[in-house]
């Protein structure tokens, strides 16, 4: 099992490749998105900012995400550590993403890239 | 918790609807009724109905148990094993593609080329496959009020028409119940399935609603309107066309709109049959291109299919893939003029799928009993038991029917296996061996950190 204070380095970790990544940043400057991170597991949420291509994190959650993204921690900190691709714990239910597929395809390639396979 | 963009009942009842309806459903329907005696097509059709809303039910259980979009590839992973659920998710998709995109093709090029003779008909599939095609490259889908002025726009035609022509010869009902053999009955119900297809296709959206019931509740609702709708515009058919006149037609629903509106009928039922073409071909390439772009992540399809457009974020690979295979699987079609059978493979591919969503409820009942259900279909294992029954003896009544159905069927089976057994390892292989050494981004915990942690 993670911990909350994992799961926080873990997303911290993902938004400065993010942020790092020019390409992610052109690519998603008309994606704004609020995106909510869960665990099941452990008391833990998160919400990630995603405003004119640029994305935030912030501990807690905020009303009216678009996509939530619950997991047990282990998962989550994996998958935002980019030692896991998302698509594994995704076929086999472990991990649930709620919002729209076209949102959920976007997270999932822009997983891809900035962590490859 | 709230999503922002939270889908309404009318939206799921519109999309549930929508993705059966279609130009193809009316070669259904009239085949429902060359089985059967008299005006008795509506009991197939009802019957149809209410033996979906078993399926809808066993569905909703295992959608409220697995929410996900990948449907019944991961209900039927954790039923069985990765094995069968590959098997039997490749050949649905393809199967279903493939019937009614073929199917729907010749209907719609037959409707188009009567309306301008001039235009070759292949050319109206080639143009339309085109459209839907850009359209979901593009990422434009038809949906919310759209989809829902689409379809209730369709089901309210289909009722109105059935409506109208039922007035016009002032239908009674001569022997409402003789409807004749029970293999009759059995054949009917059977390809009446057809009329139901893809209505299940509604769960991927339980990851866009806040309340999963919703989506049982939509299923429900949909198959109820469109039981209704298909029995009434079947039995208006029946009444006022004989029955061989219409089956020897490829759009009967544009023979009908004829004789019971005029021309003003057939240019309304072309605008019918033309939104229902459309909204098929969009909804199945959509579902379709996903479930291959989610297959190719997973190593299991090849990984072209993974490409996702960098401006569009959709998967532009697998799209024009489906474009190629529409083209063919109409080409085909045209070609040899075998829709009828297309609409029968499709039945009973849809009725094997439904046998097995009942099977994975009981199967899921012992391997996750204690999983919450937010939807618990109630007296244990009668209904899906009964579902696994009933369907798997309306696909043995195609099969008998048409042995040809079984066949292809068996070939169809035969070579996903062969590929699940050979090209997935080989694909999976090849994955782990161009992969980079893995190298762990994560800290690894020392004991002292983690006891500290946990004190």
């Amino acid at each position: 099992m993670a911990t909350h204070e994992e799961i926080t380095e873990s997303l911290k970790v993902f938004t400065d490749n993010y942020n790092k990544s020019e390409r992610l940043k052109i690519m998603n400057r008309d994606w704004d998105r609020v995106v909510e991170v869960k665990a099941t597991d452990v008391e833990s949420e998160h919400t990630m900012i995603l405003k004119d291509g640029v994305v935030s994190l912030k501990k807690g959650v905020v009303e009216n995400p678009d996509l939530t993204v619950i997991s047990d921690s282990e998962t989550l900190a994996d998958i935002f550590y980019g030692d896991i691709t998302p698509t594994e714990p995704y076929n086999n239910g472990t991990l649930r993403i709620m919002g729209s597929e076209d949102d959920i395809i976007r997270l999932d390639f822009i997983s891809l890239l900035i962590w490859g396979e | 918790m709230q999503l922002k963009r939270v889908l309404t009942l009318r939206t799921v009842v519109a999309t549930s609807a929508g993705l059966t309806l279609a130009s193809s459903s009316f070669i259904a329907a009239v085949q429902v009724a060359g089985f059967l005696l008299g005006d008795t097509a509506w009991i197939a059709i009802l019957v149809g109905g209410v033996l979906c809303f078993l399926t809808a039910a066993c569905f909703s259980e295992l959608n409220g148990l697995l929410p996900t979009a990948n449907g019944i590839r991961l209900y039927f992973k954790r039923a069985f094993n990765d094995q069968v659920s590959l098997t039997v998710s490749i050949m649905y998709m393809l199967i279903v593609i493939i019937g009614v995109v073929g199917a729907e093709s010749y209907v719609i090029s037959s409707i188009l080329n009567e309306a301008f003779p001039a235009v070759p008909p292949y050319f109206w599939i080639v143009l339309m496959l085109l459209a839907v095609t850009a359209m979901n490259i593009r990422g434009i889908k038809i949906a919310g009020i759209f989809q829902d002025v689409i379809t209730y726009g369709l089901m309210a035609s289909i009722i109105l028409f059935g409506l109208i022509a039922l007035y016009k010869v002032n239908f009674q009902l001569d022997a409402p119940l003789a409807p004749g053999s029970a293999s009759g009955i059995i054949n009917a119900v059977a390809i009446g399935i057809f009329l139901f297809v893809g209505f299940e296709w509604v769960t991927p959206l339980a990851e866009e609603v806040t309340q999963i019931k919703q989506i049982s509740r939509g299923m429900m609702i949909a198959l109820g309107i469109l039981s209704v709708a298909y029995a009434l515009f079947t039995v208006g058919m029946t009444a006022v066309l004989p029955k061989e006149t219409l089956a020897h037609s490829a759009s009967p629903q544009v023979v009908f709109a004829r004789a019971v509106l005029g021309d003003t009928g057939v240019f309304w039922m072309t605008a019918v049959s033309l939104a229902a073409t459309v909204t098929t071909f969009n909804a199945g390439m959509i579902s379709v291109s996903r479930f291959m772009y989610a297959s190719a992540r997973e190593h299991v399809l090849p990984a072209i299919f993974k490409k996702v457009s960098i401006r569009f974020f959709t998967p532009w690979a697998a799209i024009v893939t489906l474009f190629f295979i529409g083209l063919v699987a109409a080409g085909v079609t045209l070609f040899t003029q075998r829709y009828v059978m297309l609409v029968e493979l499709a039945a009973a591919m849809e009725s094997i799928v439904y046998a097995l969503a009942g099977l994975a409820v009981i199967s899921l009942h012992r391997r996750l009993p204690d999983q919450p259900r937010p939807y618990l279909i109630k007296g244990g294992y009668l209904v899906p038991a009964l579902t696994t029954m009933v369907f798997t003896v309306l696909a043995a009544a195609v099969f008998t029917s048409n042995p040809w159905v079984l066949i292809i069927m068996a070939v169809a089976f035969l070579i996903c296996l062969a590929y699940v057994k050979t090209a997935v390892p080989y694909l999976r292989k090849k994955h782990q061996s161009v992969k980079p050494a893995a190298k762990r981004r994560r800290p690894v915990r020392t004991a002292k950190e983690f006891d500290g942690k946990h004190e």
